[in-house]
């Protein structure tokens, strides 16, 4: 269970960077 | 217990993810540098928090007692290498997006002309390559731990420290010298925490040694050692747990192994037993240890440990999978505890089952059942044989099955199995308790 957590959280944590990188470069090109 | 953890656990995430992006977004404040296209921008920011990532992954393997405890050592050390794929992966990525299309940008490809800031960017991946390489296919290209893990610390350190030059001396974002200094900053911490893991802990462990009192042999090529502190009085541990064995040097050798404590958790003189198998590596030459050698011990650690209300224990051992199994089976007949524990033990042969004897001894003070699971069992036997199965669980547990708590230890592909058995049968997730101790 716990293992399969911590799968869960590698997938989260990458979709967070990711999506905060969006953020980050959208935030650059607009501002 | 579990609710505390839970609000543990989600506090570190928290944290993690702060340590990771805020660094990024530190980079919004003051100056800003000409913004570019999107994907230029997109593609920085890959790096930096790949790099942030990174640069966590000391953190992660410091073997914080008090980040750890929530999950468990070896889902931190499997977090650990899954994280590390996906920051090599933003990183690579990084490159990729800054150059495609931009032959320009291939430059520092040539070694010899190109500013020292992209020899750093290429420096470091190089070294990120080499570490995922040699990480995955440790055994494959045939290295030793202990050589591997040298170099798995001295590749991680160049990766980063190279990682950093690269920003620093580009500098277009680090302009503002505050956050240059954050950047370096940074670099220092995670530096510093290794340091802690290799330096200041070892100088603790140093001071509080052990001594091997008794070297027992015990069936399927397994040996027990029996340590006792030494001018200190230990630790106490919860059945079930590991600690860190250094058997021969000093602590700041890079040759402490995990091992789980195989002795009653109720002894209150400091003294803890590890009984250990012949696999290789380390491990080959532990029958021949001298009574009387100093040793040290870093722990304890693990969250795999009874503990938790259930009417029944399940335990389920394949092979040397017994040892913590064994610590839970002795601290519960310490301390008289009647609810009924049913263990489910896989072995290899009748003459191989570690603590045999000692675990029908240990019937008549535990309301505890036993039942073998043989691979190759002897003529004329009557019990159980082959793996431990969905169907065995039918045969000896008593429904519903989700009332119960499952502990399971032993081989990777049998944990998988039993795993899978265990949701056929209905066992809800939070009913299962496991550790694997190929960990490392």
């Amino acid at each position: 269970m716990r293992r399969l957590f911590a799968d869960r959280l590698v997938i989260a944590t990458a979709v967070v960077v990711i999506l905060m990188s969006i953020l980050f470069a959208l935030e650059r090109v607009a501002g | 217990m579990r609710i505390r953890y839970a609000v543990r656990g989600i506090i570190w995430i928290a944290f993690y993810l702060l340590f990771i992006l805020a660094p990024l977004f530190a980079l919004l404040a003051g100056t800003w540098p000409p913004a570019r296209d999107f994907w230029t921008e997109f593609a920085v920011a890959l790096g930096y928090s790949g790099l942030a990532m990174m640069g966590l992954q000391f953190g992660i393997t410091a073997r914080f007692r008090y980040v750890t405890e929530p999950w468990g050592e070896d889902v931190i050390y499997h977090f650990h290498r899954q994280i590390s794929l996906i920051a090599v992966g933003l990183i690579l990525t990084h490159s990729v997006i800054l150059t495609a299309g931009r032959p320009e940008m291939l430059a520092p490809l040539n070694f010899l002309q190109t500013p020292w800031s992209a020899r750093f960017a290429v420096l470091s991946i190089g070294a990120l390559i080499v570490l995922v390489v040699t990480a995955l296919w440790r055994v494959r290209l045939n290295i030793g731990y202990e050589t591997w893990h040298l170099t798995h610390i001295v590749l991680a350190v160049v990766a980063i420290a190279a990682g950093v030059a690269h920003m620093v001396g580009l500098g277009f974002y680090l302009v503002d010298p505050w956050k240059r200094a954050l950047w370096i900053g940074l670099t220092i911490f995670w530096i510093g925490l290794l340091l802690y893991v290799r330096i200041v802990k070892p100088l603790f462990i140093l001071r509080r040694p052990y001594r091997v009192s008794e070297v027992r042999k015990e069936r399927g090529d397994t040996t027990t050692l029996v340590m006792r502190p030494e001018g200190h009085p230990g630790f106490r541990f919860r059945p079930g747990q590991f600690g860190w064995l250094t058997l021969t040097g000093s602590p700041f050798k890079i040759t402490g192994h995990p091992f789980s404590f195989s002795s009653s958790a109720e002894a209150t003189d400091g003294r803890v037993e590890m009984s250990i198998r012949k696999l290789g590596d380390l491990t080959s030459g532990i029958d021949k240890t001298p009574v009387g050698q100093r040793v040290y011990l870093d722990g304890p650690y693990g969250a795999f440990t009874i503990g938790n209300p259930a009417d029944m224990h399940v335990l389920i051992a394949g092979g040397v999978g017994i040892t913590p199994m064994m610590s839970m089976i002795r601290t519960l007949a310490d301390r008289r505890d009647k609810r009924p524990v049913i263990l489910l033990y896989g072995s290899k042969d009748w003459e191989s089952i570690t603590f045999r004897e000692e675990l029908e001894a240990l019937t008549a003070r535990l309301n505890l059942t036993i039942v073998h699971v043989l691979a190759n069992p002897p003529a004329g036997w009557t019990g159980e044989q082959g793996f431990i199965s969905a169907d065995v669980f039918k045969r000896h547990l008593p429904p519903p099955y989700a009332d119960h708590e499952y502990f399971i230890c032993g081989p990777n592909v049998m944990m998988d199995a039993i795993e899978a058995a265990l949701g056929e049968l209905g066992v809800p997730m939070s009913k299962y308790h496991s550790e694997r101790y190929s960990f490392v």
